[in-house]
């Protein structure tokens, strides 16, 4: 993965961020710093409703931190921009557009390059994404699987400085999701974007990461942080070698940890959550 | 005739026999025959119905009908309701998208509604006298009146209940604020507008009756009324089944509109 212009650098500053319910404020992120190094893949791992989504939001600029920055390539967030682009949890394609143009809003929205290059871009995305037959499909027609790759398609045509994937295969099931996985990483080695993909699956995570950061739980903090060299271009069948399943160990261990800890803090039956990801 | 042609129709009758000619169908007209039967039980053997006419009576009626004056009425009181809508909808919709869309619109507008939204639209006529000289005017105007609320909540409610994901990921694609409107919040909201759009039809039809049967200026309510006071009531359930089915025919036709406008939702 090579990186032209080194652009897309995400950093992330001792950000603090509270949500106010009615009653309580809960705090979901406490001082949390983090680098997204530009032209990589970098993958957020946590226990699910840490704040990963969070931390996307913020990115994107849907949302504002409390207390400190988030900085891309030097500048700070300040809203929504074109250049971060997200793909979220289950399908945001709009259901009144076919696959094509669901596709083809951004470039047309835009207008960075000119309707024959958008036309041209989109039906070969859609062809890589194994979804050339059903161009002419609304979202609604499509499988849970299909509708996904419309949305990679949909984000990728605009080459975006920084991808932000919020656990976008999730619910998919295992047989859709290793081949949306596949389809994902032949997609990623091609782009020059950075790319930051939030996941709760081990497997997912080191599959696809160059870095992985491990967050803690709520209020979501950096646990650790760790290069995955796998070689590359990788394949699912990676997930058999043995470096794998040494990356594997070293982050079920630090996982384990973490949630041990935040059995022992809620106050839970800690002992039966220890036994239980023992064996 | 080929053979295969001899095969596609018997298909075709097969498809007949299977789709048409089944229980679902037999039961279907038993509702209405069950309904009739009643209707006639209930005017023959009782002493509380006995001045209404059967079915049979209305249905003689039909033959006496002055067919070309029957369509002078339907089309007058059909302009009114169609008058009433279409301002309603140019003057409802845009309202509608402004206070579902911008909070300071919200503020500033829907208070307003929803005091005077709670007032039955039929309770305005007497002071629509005092709008309007013109009676023509005061009609359209009660009309208008019905089909706006409709039109105005449910446009407000299509909107703001638009799912969050669909106007984010269109930020992220880098739509501009009118792009936003006009390609992503319209098109996501359109299928509650279109059943406010229903709504309002129908209740533009009951307004345009009862201010008809007040301001005897022509129309289907004033045919049901003036058959009233000559006392020809097989005339006046006539008039009736004639307002419902035009009633009907308009939200069927609202229907349609919606099918073509929203393709991706009749897809099955």
């Amino acid at each position: 993965m090579v990186n032209p212009n080194n652009k897309g650098e995400v950093i992330f500053e001792d950000v603090t961020r509270a949500v106010q319910t009615k009653k309580t404020e809960t705090i979901v992120m406490d001082h949390c710093s983090f680098v997204v190094e530009s032209g990589k893949m970098t993958v957020l791992i946590g226990p699910s409703g840490c704040g990963k989504t969070t931390i996307i939001n913020l990115i994107a600029g849907y949302e504002k931190p409390d207390r400190g920055k988030v900085l891309v390539d030097g500048v700070p967030v300040t809203g929504p921009d074109w250049e971060r682009l997200v793909v979220f949890q289950e399908t945001a394609l709009f259901p009144w557009l076919t696959c094509y143009d669901n596709v083809m809003f951004g470039p047309l929205a835009t207008k960075v390059m000119s309707r024959e290059e958008a036309d041209e871009q989109a039906v070969m995305l859609l062809e890589k994404v194994g979804l050339q037959d059903f161009m002419d499909k609304y979202p609604m027609q499509l499988s849970g699987g299909m509708q996904r790759r419309a949305e990679l398609a949909r984000a990728l045509i605009n080459r975006p400085t920084v991808m932000l994937m919020d656990e976008p295969f999730r619910g998919l099931d295992a047989m859709t999701r290793e081949l949306m996985q596949e389809y994902y990483l032949r997609l990623v080695e091609e782009s020059h974007s950075t790319h930051l993909f939030v996941t709760s699956e081990i497997e997912e995570a080191i599959l696809l990461a160059d870095k992985l950061i491990i967050l803690t739980d709520k209020p979501s903090r950096v646990k650790h942080a760790l290069d995955i060299d796998l070689p590359r271009p990788r394949e699912a069948s990676i997930l058999m070698s043995k470096r794998y399943l040494e990356l594997k160990a070293t982050v079920l261990e630090i996982l384990h940890e973490e949630a041990v800890k935040a059995s022992k803090a809620s106050g839970k039956a800690d002992i039966d959550i220890e036994s239980g990801l023992r064996t | 005739m080929s053979v295969s042609d001899l095969k596609a129709t018997s298909l075709f009758w097969k498809q007949v026999r299977k789709n048409v000619i089944n229980w679902t169908t037999v039961r279907r007209i038993m509702s209405v025959v069950l309904f009739l039967l009643a209707w006639t039980i209930l005017v023959q053997f009782t002493g509380q119905f006995h001045q209404i006419p059967t079915p049979k009576a209305v249905f003689a009626a039909l033959f006496q009908l002055d067919l070309g004056g029957i369509f002078i009425e339907i089309f007058r009181s059909l302009l009114r309701v169609l008058g009433g809508f279409f301002i309603g909808l140019i003057i409802g919709l845009p309202l509608g998208v402004a206070i579902g869309y911008s909070r300071i619109a919200n503020y500033l507008i829907f208070p307003a509604v929803e005091m005077v939204r709670p007032i039955p639209p039929i309770a305005w006529i007497p002071l629509t006298v005092l709008f309007f000289i013109e009676i023509e005017s005061q009609i359209v105007f009660l009309t208008f009146y019905g089909a706006f609320f409709p039109i105005v909540y449910n446009t407000m409610g299509g909107i703001s209940e638009v799912d969050i994901r669909l106007p984010r990921a269109a930020m992220s694609f880098g739509v501009s604020k009118l792009g936003m409107l006009w390609k992503v919040i319209l098109p996501a909201a359109m299928p509650q507008i279109f059943t406010g759009m229903k709504v309002a039809i129908g209740i533009t039809w009951l307004m345009v009756v009862a201010a008809e049967m007040i301001a005897s200026k022509g129309g289907l309510g004033y045919w049901v009324w003036y058959h009233h006071t000559v006392m020809e009531y097989p005339m006046v359930i006539l008039g009736m089944g004639i307002i419902g089915l035009c009633g009907a025919l308009c939200s069927v036709c609202i229907d349609v509109i919606g099918k073509r406008f929203m393709k991706w939702r009749n897809i099955f």
